[in-house]
C-alpha cells in the first residue's frame, strides 16, 4: 500500500504516509543535493548521528524535528523549478499533517523531552544558524533521507 | 482597452478512490480558443510560506476544463485551488474553489472483486486502484457465517488464495478497501459464493 507507517513512541502512536514522503523526496534527491556545494558538513548528523538518541527521546526528537522543517526549513528551499516546488510543497504539507498529530501526544504529555534529545535539538539548530539561511535550509533537505531512515 | 477576461466558474473536484480532478465552465468566446492555468496551495504554503500559489505544469495553458491534481493532493491537509483564463494577451481574475479540499472526503467505491473456485482452492482477484490501498478480504463456508475469517491483502498484484475449501461446499465472500493514509474504508462489495468441485458425499 502506500506504505503507511505506524511508529510507536510509547503511548504515542502516528501513522505516516513514509512512501509518499519517501517518495517525493527521491525524486528531487539529486536536484537538491546538487545546490549544496558544502558536502563535508552535515546538519543532523554532526557530531553525533541521530540513531545516538535514546529510545525514550526518539518522540521528543521526532517531533522537535518536524517542527524545525516546517517552521525553518522548507520556505527557504524554493527553486527556480516547478517540479521541484511541487514536490517540496508534497513533503512539507506532509510533514505539517504529521508535526500536527505528534503535537497532539505532546499535548497528552506522550512525548516527554528529556535532556539528550533537547542537547542534541540544540546541536542541529546551532549547526544550521552556522550557515547561511539558504544553503542551511537546502543542506537540510538534502538531508531528508537520513531523517526518514531514523525515523523507520 | 480590451475588457477583462471572466474569470472561469463552477470550480470543483471529483474524487474518487484518491484520485482527484478537478473541472470547471469553460469561459465561451466566439470563434476563439480559450486557454486554462491551475495552481495550487497547500496548508503549509498558507500558513507558512506567505499564501504562495504553485502552479500545476501539466495543466497551463491547455483547452481542457480538466485537470488531475492527484500528484499534488499528496497529504492529508486543506488545500486551495484556483483557475484562470487567458486569451491571446487577455487574461482572466483567478476563479478559486470555493472552500478547501482535503483528500480524506474522498468517495470510496466497494472494491470490484472476482471469486474463484479452483478445484478445491479458493480465489480472490481484486482490481488494482493504486497504491494508497490495501483490502479486508471476509470469508466463510455459507451457513457457518459465525465462522466469518479475514483476509487483508496490502499488495494486489495477483490472485490471492484465501482458503482450501471442503469437496463440494459452498463457500462466500466479501471485500471492502481501506486507506490508511486517511483512515478510512469503503463499504462492503457484494457477496460472491462458490461451490468447490466434488460432491459433498466425500465427507459423509
Amino acid at each position: 500500500t502506500a506504505g503507511n507507517k505506524i511508529l510507536h513512541f510509547g503511548a504515542c502512536r502516528v501513522s505516516m504516509s513514509m512512501t509518499e514522503i519517501r517518495a517525493g523526496f527521491t525524486a528531487i534527491k539529486a536536484n537538491i543535493q546538487a545546490r549544496d556545494p558544502i558536502r563535508s558538513l552535515s546538519i543532523l548528523s554532526h557530531p553525533h548521528s541521530l540513531h545516538k538518541v535514546n529510545s525514550s527521546d526518539r518522540c521528543c526528537m521526532t517531533h522537535h524535528l518536524f517542527k524545525f522543517y516546517v517552521d525553518k526549513v522548507f520556505k527557504h528551499c524554493k527553486t527556480e523549478d516547478s517540479y521541484v516546488n511541487r514536490k517540496i510543497s508534497s513533503i512539507a504539507n506532509s510533514f505539517l499533517s504529521m508535526k500536527r498529530k505528534l503535537g497532539q501526544c505532546h499535548e497528552q504529555n506522550q512525548c516527554v523531552c528529556g535532556q539528550e534529545s533537547t542537547e542534541k535539538f540544540k546541536q542541529i539548530l546551532a549547526n544550521y544558524e552556522g550557515l547561511n539561511v539558504t544553503s542551511a535550509a537546502m543542506k537540510s533537505l538534502g538531508e531528508l533521507d537520513i531523517l526518514l531512515d531514523w525515523m523507520e | 482597452e480590451e475588457a477583462l477576461l471572466p474569470a472561469p466558474q463552477n470550480i470543483s473536484i471529483l474524487s474518487t478512490n484518491m484520485k482527484h480532478i478537478l473541472t470547471w465552465s469553460p469561459v465561451i468566446i466566439p470563434g476563439e480558443t480559450v486557454r486554462y492555468s491551475v495552481e495550487f496551495q497547500g496548508e503549509y504554503e498558507r500558513v507558512y510560506a506567505n499564501e504562495s500559489w504553485i502552479p500545476i505544469s501539466e495543466c497551463s495553458l491547455i483547452t481542457a476544463m480538466v485537470c488531475n491534481i492527484t500528484e499534488d493532493i499528496s497529504a492529508t491537509v486543506a488545500y486551495n485551488l484556483r483557475v484562470r483564463a487567458d486569451l491571446g494577451a487577455r487574461r482572466s481574475e483567478w476563479g478559486t474553489l470555493k472552500g478547501f479540499f482535503n483528500r480524506n472526503s474522498t468517495s470510496l467505491t466497494p472494491p470490484v472483486m472476482k471469486v474463484i473456485a479452483d478445484g478445491y482452492h479458493l480465489l480472490v482477484e481484486l482490481e488494482d486502484v493504486g497504491p494508497a490501498f490495501q483490502f479486508h478480504v471476509l470469508y466463510w463456508k455459507k451457513g457457518q457465517e459465525r465462522r466469518m475469517q479475514q483476509k487483508v491483502v496490502k499488495e494486489v498484484s495477483s490472485v490471492v488464495h484465501l482458503d482450501t475449501m471442503e469437496a463440494g461446499a459452498e463457500y462466500c465472500v466479501k471485500a471492502q478497501s481501506y486507506v490508511e493514509a486517511i483512515n478510512r474504508s469503503s463499504s462492503f462489495s457484494q457477496t460472491q459464493c462458490v461451490r468447490a468441485q466434488g460432491d459433498t458425499s466425500m465427507w459423509l
